[in-house]
């Protein structure tokens, strides 16, 4: 298998050849692992997988006794020396467990958003703590995941408890982009999206370790870590845009601290500031958010009398929605008793990505980290939950039910319908709208600047369905976005209409109610494709098209059944619309191979699956790896094809096309040679690489002949031989075991 | 349009393979895929990976023509099968012309194998009628094309395999048979 003679296209592939004993892998490439425990837990899963029922039904046809002496179990790893990656233990499993991940990846993606707005002295305060970026970047990374159940009810009055729920804090005096450069400053995103993927391939030194590759193989990973990578940073590129509200603060936190000489007239400043100050909101988000006001509370030097007293009196101001939150304004370091890490941020932008600290790995014990007295780390926890629980979630199902009630509920009734369909054609009927243009449009869409005012019907509609959407009511978002669907286009705001067809698929997709027939398939498939078309074409906005495509793959792919034909289609569609930047042609190639992968043959028959079609892709997703000079990432890709097409191959495992033989060959060579390179061995002398892994072989047939031997002659000579001398006897040649024998 | 033409064994064997172009509306008959010519190994995995789609239809369909049953998006290649009794297949991939598109260019000459342009198939009935093979890969003109294509190659391959120098999985070698393809490919495609 080693010897670079095995690209010679008559010969079979060494890793699909029985023969191979697995042990070779390891042995051969002592330095290969960083550490044992790796390898063992491969083994560990290996033997699992190995063990994972096999689809009962076919095993009741003939093929179980082939597939059971077929070079699958031997040959899994052997190819090229690397972890095996099985993005599929059974097809049921494998369809279970890494969509729902996925799934609570997107939708933990849209969460709320929750601007923060804190006095200088507040600021102040968490700066000593070793916060550079103020109230903000402290509570920041707490938002991301609330601790235990968040409660939600329903348009139609049903409550369910989830556990992913999560807001986004961000920095209201940040710039916001307007609408018009938004365009030309975010087509490079995706270029950002690559160099974060870029810096994440170089960044680890050893891809197979470290934070690319998870630890729990018992596990099965179903999604390479990498393609999570790229997908969350891919999902939180979109900053606050006109065309979509998820980016727009649902709440605001004003936070004053208990340093403040004048807490009251601090906290009426910020919140002019919110209103009409530079950090005003501009005209397209809606200006009616809820305010959250929070005093922080200086445990190391302020009295808790004074703090309590004032923070009654905010009470009686602002009603409910306050929060006093007790903070020690002495910095922490690793060393004090009950020091915390604080979480890294989950959901960082790539430009945030690309310029903060380059990797938690590198720079441990540096200021990079920064560390909380648990007694804060819990208070800030609770707080985040307190806000989220009985302030935030509260907010946006009374917003959405009165929405629902005044403006949603108007349009659905047939008399909206009328008024729409009156508006349309004649152009009355309008009320209180200001009409500005004849003919087919409201006239709420503000042409010249691309933007509904936050006050228009349409504007109100799409939050409240965005507002459903954050909430998870799939039914009542799919619902709306389906009825702002025509509005938009009649009044030809293009990003507006590309994003209500996105969403509305999405929402359908997302409702787990709605299991899809044939039917409803194609109607989301011809969703994403408007949503698609407008975004490129129309509004050539390149990251929300991929957001779109990718959205559309993994969510159809979750699907299972007939689905997932059409969640490759999307991403194959992604990668030809040069959409994904070189690293993500390949990352792109092994979710196709996974959504081929995850189509289950049909039961009782051998035949429904797409193992071929996944195990192509993961060849050239091999070979998209190997361009990149990643040969790692290439070997586990290419072990992928070799598992998936261990069910359509014949017993030696060769290809019965020759040119697919060749290529494949060639392909294992190349990765091996690579590989080989990138580890320091010097592999442009063929033949000291042959010698230096060819010699293993002869060890171990020195090995067996030991063992025979040791079995068979140690009876006839035993006084001549003590057992001490065998182990000494077996560096001898050979020769003496056969003059003996 | 390109075609790529291979016979196949019930092990997924290949006995029979050509690859020619298309003789109508001025073709000269010769194969131009989109791949480059170091490349030429995806027609045999894309047929190959079509056999999932194959395996499927023939218990689907009561036709010995499958009609189309698969695409490859990416090259816009399109694979129309044909069951014959022995459990032979035949499988035709056709490609439609590519036009000179900078689509393909999009992809940074990251991957040869991969990028190419999508927008191919969208364009190439600009070229040539609607009536023509060539144009529309799905067309029912198309499908009938290649239905008079794939019943001349059976008729021809019974009389080859019936050759008592053939036997059952050797791989046809007959220069009668593929003159008899070519002839097929040229009247039909």
């Amino acid at each position: 298998m080693t010897s670079p003679g095995d690209a010679a296209p008559v010969k079979p592939p060494p890793s699909f050849s029985p023969g191979v004993p697995r042990v070779a892998s390891k042995t051969r490439y002592p330095n290969q692992r960083r550490d044992s425990s790796p390898s063992l837990d491969a083994d560990l899963g290996d033997s699992r997988l190995r063990s994972s029922p096999t689809p009962p039904l076919s095993a009741t046809t003939s093929d179980l006794p082939i597939r059971s002496a077929s070079p699958r179990p031997q040959s899994f790893r052997s190819s090229t020396p690397q972890l095996a990656r099985s993005s599929l233990g059974s097809p049921v499993e494998g369809r279970f467990e890494g969509s729902e991940e996925i799934r609570s990846l997107i939708i933990r993606s849209f969460s709320p958003v929750v601007g923060v707005c804190a006095s200088a002295d507040t600021d102040e305060l968490v700066r000593q703590k070793g916060f550079a970026g103020g109230f903000w970047e402290l509570i920041r990374p707490f938002g991301e995941n609330i601790p235990g159940k968040i409660v939600i009810r329903d348009s139609v009055g049903a409550s369910r408890g989830w556990e992913d729920f999560g807001v986004r804090f961000v920095d209201l005096a940040g710039k916001t982009p307007t609408p018009n450069d938004s365009s030309a400053g975010r087509s490079s995103s995706l270029a950002q999206v690559e160099d974060v993927l870029d810096k994440q391939l170089g960044s680890t030194d050893d891809p197979l370790g470290g934070s690319l590759r998870p630890k729990d193989f018992l596990s099965f990973p179903t999604t390479s870590p990498l393609y999570k990578v790229f997908l969350r940073q891919l999902l939180s590129i979109s900053s606050a845009t006109p065309h979509e509200t998820f980016r727009h603060p649902v709440a605001s936190i004003i936070a004053i601290s208990s340093r403040n000489t004048a807490p009251l007239e601090t906290l009426r400043q910020l919140y002019a500031d919110t209103n009409n100050g530079n950090k005003k909101v501009p005209d397209w988000v809606h200006p009616e958010y809820l305010r959250y006001y929070v005093l922080v509370h200086d445990e190391d030097r302020d009295d808790i009398a004074e703090s309590t007293k004032l923070y009654d009196q905010m009470k009686r101001h602002f009603g409910l929605h306050c929060h006093l939150l007790r903070l020690r304004s002495n910095q922490c370091v690793v060393t004090d008793d009950d020091s915390a890490q604080v979480p890294e941020c989950e959901w960082q932008s790539p430009a945030e990505r690309l310029s903060g600290r380059i990797e938690p790995l590198v720079d441990l014990d540096t200021n990079g980290l920064l560390y909380l007295f648990e007694s804060d780390v819990m208070a800030i926890k609770a707080f985040v939950r307190e806000l989220v629980a009985q302030s935030v979630i509260p907010y946006m199902e009374n917003r959405v039910a009165v929405w629902n009630d005044q403006v949603a509920s108007r349009r659905r009734g047939i008399s909206g319908r009328f008024m729409s369909m009156s508006r349309r054609w004649a152009g009355f009927g309008s009320g209180s709208r200001s009409s500005l243009t004849a003919g087919g449009a409201s006239g709420n869409y503000d042409l010249s600047h691309g933007y509904y005012k936050a006050d228009t019907p349409e504007a109100v509609l799409r939050k409240m369905a965005d507002f459903a959407f954050m909430l998870r009511d799939w039914k009542l978002s799919a619902s709306t976005y389906e009825l702002l669907r025509s509005d938009y286009a009649n009044d030809k705001a293009w990003r507006y209409h590309a994003g209500a067809y996105e969403m509305c698929a999405v929402s359908m997709l997302l409702n787990p109610s709605a299991i899809g027939t044939k039917m409803k398939l194609d109607g989301v498939d011809q969703m994403f494709d408007t949503a698609c078309y407008s975004y490129l074409t129309r509004c050539s906005d390149a990251p929300n098209a991929l957001r779109c495509l990718t959205l559309a793959m993994e969510l159809l792919k979750s699907r299972g059944g007939s689905a997932v034909e059409s969640a490759a289609r999307w991403a194959m569609r992604a990668m030809d619309l040069g959409l994904v930047g070189p690293i993500g042609q390949g990352l792109f190639s092994e979710r196709v191979s996974a959504c081929y992968a995850a189509r289950a043959p049909v039961s009782g028959m051998k035949w429904g699956s797409r193992h071929r079609k996944a195990g192509m892709w993961s060849v050239f997703a091999a070979d998209a790896w190997l361009r990149l000079g990643k040969p790692s990432l290439a070997s586990a890709s290419l072990e992928e094809a070799e598992r998936l097409y261990a069910d359509v191959l014949d017993a030696d495992g060769s290809f019965p096309m020759p040119e697919m033989q060749t290529f494949i060959d060639n392909l294992r060579h190349a990765v091996k040679v690579e590989y080989l390179e990138a580890r320091g061995l010097d592999t442009r002398d063929e033949t000291t690489t042959a010698e230096a892994l060819g010699t293993e072989e002869t060890s171990e047939k020195l090995d067996r002949r030991r063992n025979r031997k040791s079995l068979i002659a140690n009876p006839l000579d035993l006084g001549g031989l003590g057992p001490a001398q065998g182990p000494r006897d077996n560096d001898n040649a050979a020769n003496d075991d056969f003059e003996r024998a | 349009m390109s075609y790529y033409f291979t016979v196949l064994s019930p092990t997924d064997v290949p006995l029979f393979n050509i690859a020619f172009g298309t003789s109508k509306s001025g073709g000269d008959g010769i194969a131009r895929f989109r791949f480059p010519d170091t490349a030429q190994y995806m027609n045999q995995f894309i047929i190959h990976s079509s056999l999932d789609v194959v395996e499927e239809a023939q218990w689907m369909n009561g036709n010995m023509y499958l009609k189309h049953i698969d695409t490859y998006p990416p090259a816009s290649a399109y694979i129309s099968a044909f069951l014959t009794p022995s459990g032979a297949r035949f499988l035709l991939l056709h490609q439609p012309p590519q036009l000179p598109t900078n689509a393909s260019s999009a992809t940074t000459g990251s991957s040869s194998l991969l990028g190419s342009s999508f927008s191919g198939s969208a364009g190439s009935s600009s070229r040539a009628s609607a009536s023509s093979v060539a144009a529309n890969p799905t067309s029912p003109q198309t499908e009938e094309a290649v239905r008079q294509f794939m019943t001349e190659v059976y008729e021809n391959y019974v009389k080859t395999v019936m050759s008592p120098f053939y036997r059952q999985g050797m791989e046809i070698k007959s220069s009668v048979f593929r003159s008899k393809v070519t002839a097929a490919g040229r009247k039909w495609l």
